[in-house]
């Protein structure tokens, strides 16, 4: 039976090789995946390996917290130890590098960071050499390529209380494997020097070269770990290969949607393949195969097409690994580039997933084969689909009890559940219980959106176009299952562009609402905060109408050590910033000793309305009563109190915000030019427009999609082959019909574009069955997200998917098509 | 099927009228050097206008290749062939698919009809597919005198065989061709099924001067023709004026089927 098996497949290789191609991809997808981490890693491990080879012993504080790191006294001792000959404490904190245009760099101060000369250096010096002494500086490579410095230039560094310093670059450093520095840029000084300008007082880490273990564990004592030089390489590199493991996991994400969508169009050639070969089934039937070796014979060829196809799709992987890998390190420099690695593990699960995913799809074709009476073997030819499909009762069950409890889970997400994630978890496995409900349903409802995505092409195309239409709609259960594996990718991508578009849209419309200003300046740093003179600086400019400040303070507030207070310039509440009250009144929170609290806070357990919470301010804990919440927005959130009760509580404070509103008409260049000039003289406070802002915002989610877009393209792809498997195989199917019709007058381009309407009204059905299904869970999961997001439709993007899938589709059709215009007349209408 | 033709082309050829279709010294060569097979070899013959002509033989004398080359379905290797005014060796695939769906009908053993569309659809498709538009009393004499009226609107897999045969008939018919081609167009069907329809061939031919060029190998069908021309290995041998099935058995016997 085997062999019979194995002859029949290698005298199909055409079929063989189009079936392997849907694992093929999506082995690919997941093998290289593997490669690509897998690589990542290595170099990780040997970048690091080589900079902690440097290191014999590392002293590192168990506390996470900076203030509590080694003491000067600690690192004393340790170069006090016999045979150490030498001792690096490590400095890590803000050190703003200032640009040429005067302002810090980045969105972020950059990292000060002390770096070692001699034998403890870990990090690559790329030009010059370390620093030492006090006016000296090194700079992280990229930053210096990017502002334009190199060395021998003096460049300005903001110390504590961004305070201007002046530093000698005298060398260029790849801090590449240090991960914050390589994020945020860098800026490297010796240690003495790091803690000046850092501010920190104590070291992170404490890197030594000689000694022993025994005397060096003693020294530190209880309170730090004592690393060896190789330990050290591993806890680095496993720390930065958590960064790979969250892209493994995402990617395999996608792998697996796409190694879904093989399945399905795995199912369906096989489902196929067997209706085709009913006489071979039979004859093989009437010759004394048992039903278990027809079985037998049907599973052992998706075995083989499995491995084919994985094995490929290993080859493949391989490729696409080592692809993005080229991609990778252009992003991030820091990671270093080894040869790709094709783990044993990622063999033996490319090939089990492939193998697993080809046999279980096959299953059921199979058990259709053993179904086949042997004497089917001397029926005259059966007609290919008959066109009608009736859902059993228990498909119609089973559609109409999941296509309930989706849409029921789906507006119990949507609609009733209190927003956030778990409503959103909720809208999730809604639209994949309703999924399934289309599965099912699928079959029946290829006719009535076969007719509407038929519409126009058989208005149009004439005659050739109305069979197309008629034969998509020909054999509903293949045509439901080559559709719906379309379905998947363009549902998940409609969804994630109907989800960002609104995304987009609540954005715009809260900055509109609640955030009605031109400028926002800003401190570089979290912590830090913009001086108060350049709010008055600003309030002098005749283009600036209004400037609001808003003030925070990290103080006790109840029980919570790490409670924050917020104030608002009093002119501009209710004027400018607007918050949306919910409960009480704005007047009421502007009262001495009251506050207002905005509802998230109040939802996570915060104080209520009415409440009264113990605040500690500079003259002792003052309660606070709670007179409205508000709704979070923006540019609000948390408890803010009337400007004159911050003043009296903490006495003055520089603003962490200040907020610029521009005379109405003035150019946004003059805007920006006036702004920007009063903020001159301070580095550290950033200029953003809102429009800059929503820019941004646009671009970052912009790119989030096109990501998405990209790896759920591959499910698609492999839908396409779907279709094209398809299409070949009712080619085939229908040879001496189309025979016919080319007997009876028409050409050959007829008989192409025949074809292709059919794949287009295949690819129509899938896409617009998806898009409808991504619209509809995307609308529910904005819901879903926040109570004031704002539901935004893509129109052009949604129509564009479909579109695009038509024409795909057409596509696919290209060489099925040219297949079927190429066979003999007068070979295919022979009587077999 | 005793119903006759009224109206439309008739009355019987003049004699001096050039056949339909002529073949000239056609040879027809599949595969080359050793494995060559020589399916036809010079063969001439002419199809009268008009007239109802059988072409017979042994299996493998070249019958129906030599009836794919006359409708312009297959190639020929070397010869010329004619129909009407036409020379279709030469023409390339898209002309040939025109001088089809125009001029030329076929009617085929089996699976002559798209399954997808109705019995009406399938009758009228080669004037759809050259955009024709249709004579409707021609269309609805034709259905009559078949007997299809009732079953315009069902699909092939409703209809009987001898049913979907005559819906071919009348797909070949309704576009007034110049020339029918049948292929065994009785070849599946039962005597009575297969009388009906011959018997609708010859009315056509006789009443409307129908012109009709049929492979059979069955000698009863083959009587209903007006010519029967005899092949073998790749030659015409012989031809019978006026056959009777007891004729057309005797000449095959003598040829050697």
């Amino acid at each position: 039976m085997l062999r019979t098996t194995l002859a029949g497949l290698r005298a199909h290789k055409l079929r063989l090789l189009l079936t392997a191609v849907a694992i093929t991809l999506g082995v690919g997808f997941i093998s290289g995946t593997f490669v690509l981490t897998d690589t990542m890693d290595k170099g990780v491990a040997k970048t690091f390996a080589k900079s902690a080879d440097k290191v014999d012993f590392a002293v590192l504080p168990k506390s996470d917290d900076p203030d509590e790191g080694a003491p000067a006294k600690l690192l004393q001792k340790v170069r006090a130890l016999p045979g150490v000959t030498d001792v690096h404490g490590v400095v890590k904190g803000d050190a703003a590098l200032v640009g040429k245009d005067g302002k810090g760099v980045g969105d972020s101060p950059t990292v000060g960071m002390s770096v070692a000369s001699g034998r403890l250096l870990r990090y690559d010096v790329d030009k010059g050499r370390p620093p030492s002494g006090g006016g000296e500086t090194v700079l992280d490579t990229k930053v210096a390529k990017r502002e334009g410095y190199t060395v021998g230039d003096t460049v300005s560094v903001l110390g504590e209380k961004h305070r201007v310093h002046k530093f000698k670059v005298v060398g260029l450093v790849d801090f590449g494997i240090d991960q914050e520095a390589s994020f945020r840029g860098a800026v490297g000084f010796d240690s003495a020097t790091a803690m000046l300008m850092t501010g920190q007082k104590t070291y992170r880490e404490l890197d030594i070269a000689g000694g022993n273990e025994a005397a060096v564990k003693a020294a530190a004592g209880a309170g730090y770990d004592v690393y060896t030089g190789e330990e050290l390489g591993a806890r680095l590199a496993k720390a930065a290969g958590a960064d790979t493991k969250i892209i493994q996991t995402g990617l395999l994400i996608f792998g697996l949607v796409a190694m879904l969508v093989s399945a399905l169009v795995i199912y369906n050639t096989f489902s196929i393949l067997i209706a085709q070969r009913m006489r071979e089934m039979a004859l093989l039937r009437c010759v004394g195969a048992t039903r278990r070796q027809v079985f037998g014979g049907v599973l052992a060829e998706s075995a083989v097409v499995g491995l084919v196809g994985s094995l490929l799709g290993l080859v493949a992987g391989v490729g696409l690994g080592e692809g993005a890998l080229v991609a990778v390190s252009r992003f991030n420099a820091g990671v270093a580039v080894a040869g790709p690695s094709l783990a044993v593990r990622t063999i033996v699960l490319g090939l089990a997933v492939g193998i697993v995913v080809t046999v279980l799809s096959a299953l059921l074709p199979a058990r259709a084969a053993t179904r086949v009476a042997p004497v089917a073997a001397l029926r005259a030819d059966l007609e290919p689909g008959s066109g009608r499909f009736r859902l059993g009762w228990l498909r119609t069950a089973i559609a109409v009890l999941l296509g309930a409890a989706g849409l029921g889970l789906g507006v119990l997400g949507s609609l009733v559940m209190g927003k956030g994630q778990n409503a959103m978890f909720t809208v999730a496995f809604a639209g994949g219980v309703f999924f399934l409900a289309v599965i099912a349903a699928m079959p029946a409802l290829v006719r009535p959106l076969g007719r509407l995505a038929g519409a126009v092409p058989a208005r149009l195309g004439g005659v050739p176009a109305r069979l197309a239409v008629a034969n998509a709609q020909r054999a509903p259960r293949r045509t439901a299952t080559t559709t719906i594996a379309l379905t998947v990718g363009v549902g998940l991508v409609s969804l994630f562009a109907v989800v960002a578009a609104s995304g987009k849209a609540t954005a715009s419309s809260e900055l509109e609402e609640q955030f009605p200003v031109q400028f926002q300046v800003r401190a570089q740093d979290y912590d830090g905060s913009v001086p108060q003179a350049l709010t008055e600086a600003l309030r002098k400019r005749p283009e600036v109408t209004d400037v609001v400040e808003s003030h925070r303070k990290d103080t006790k507030v109840g029980d919570d050590d790490q409670g924050e207070i917020y104030t608002i310039t009093r002119s501009a509440l209710g004027k400018i910033l607007k918050p949306e009250i919910k409960q009480g009144t704005l007047a009421a929170a502007l009262k001495p000793g009251t506050a207002m609290v905005d509802d998230d806070t109040v939802a996570r357990s915060g104080p209520g309305l009415g409440e009264t919470v113990q605040v500690e301010t500079a003259h002792g804990t003052v309660p606070v009563k709670i007179t409205a919440v508000y709704k979070a927005g923006a540019s609000l959130d948390g408890i803010i109190i009337p400007e004159s009760d911050f003043t009296r509580y903490f006495g003055a404070q520089d603003p962490v915000d200040i907020y610029v509103k521009t005379r109405d008409g003035l150019p946004s260049s003059q805007a920006r030019k006036a702004v920007d000039e009063a903020a001159r003289p301070y580095p550290a406070a950033k200029v953003v427009s809102s429009a800059e802002f929503e820019e941004t915002l646009t671009k970052a989610i912009d790119m989030m999609l096109m990501i998405f877009g990209g790896l759920l393209g591959l499910a698609i792809i492999i839908a396409l082959f779907g279709i094209a498997n398809t299409l070949t195989l009712s080619v085939v199917e229908r040879t001496r019909e189309s025979a016919l019709l080319r007997a009876l007058g028409l050409t050959k381009r007829q008989l192409r574009r025949m074809l292709s309407v059919e794949a287009l009204v295949m690819a129509v059905i899938g896409a617009f069955t998806g898009v409808v299904l991504g619209i509809g869970f995307g609308w529910a999961a904005t819901n879903a997200m926040a109570s004031d997001s704002v539901f935004a439709l893509p129109y052009l993007q949604v129509i564009g998917f479909v579109v695009l899938a038509g024409a795909a589709g057409m596509v696919a059709a290209v060489m099925p098509a040219r297949r079927a215009a190429r066979t003999s007349i007068v070979e295919s209408l022979a009587h077999d | 099927m005793t119903s006759t033709f009224t109206g439309p082309p008739g009355g019987f050829p003049a004699a001096a009228v050039p056949p339909a279709v002529t073949a000239q010294g056609v040879s027809k060569v599949y595969g080359s050097g050793d494995a060559a097979v020589h399916a036809l070899r010079g063969v001439s013959v002419g199809f009268a206008r008009g007239a109802f002509t059988a072409i017979m033989g042994p299996s493998g004398s070249g019958k129906s290749t030599l009836m794919h080359c006359l409708a312009g379905l297959d190639t020929v290797t070397s010869g010329r062939i004619v129909l009407g005014d036409a020379e279709i060796t030469g023409m390339g695939d898209r002309q040939l698919t025109m001088l089809r769906r125009d001029r030329v009908g076929f009617v085929f053993q089996a699976f002559n009809l798209l399954p997808t569309l109705t019995a009406e659809q399938n009758i009228l498709l080669p004037m759809e597919l050259s955009g024709r538009k249709p004579d409707r009393a021609w269309f609805g004499q034709v259905v009559d005198v078949l007997g299809l009226r009732d079953r315009l609107k069902h699909r092939p897999s409703e209809l009987s065989g001898g049913q979907q045969q005559r819906v071919a008939c009348a797909r070949a018919i309704v576009a007034r061709p110049e020339v029918i081609f049948a292929d065994e167009p009785t070849g599946n069907l039962d005597s009575r099924a297969g009388a009906e329809v011959l018997g609708f061939l010859r009315s056509s031919v006789r009443e409307m001067g129908q012109t009709i060029v049929m492979v059979t190998h069955d000698p009863v069908a083959a009587s209903y023709a007006d010519r029967v021309v005899f092949l073998r290995d790749g030659e015409t041998v012989s031809e019978i004026v006026q056959p009777t099935p007891d004729a057309v058995l005797d000449r095959l016997k003598s040829l050697g089927a």
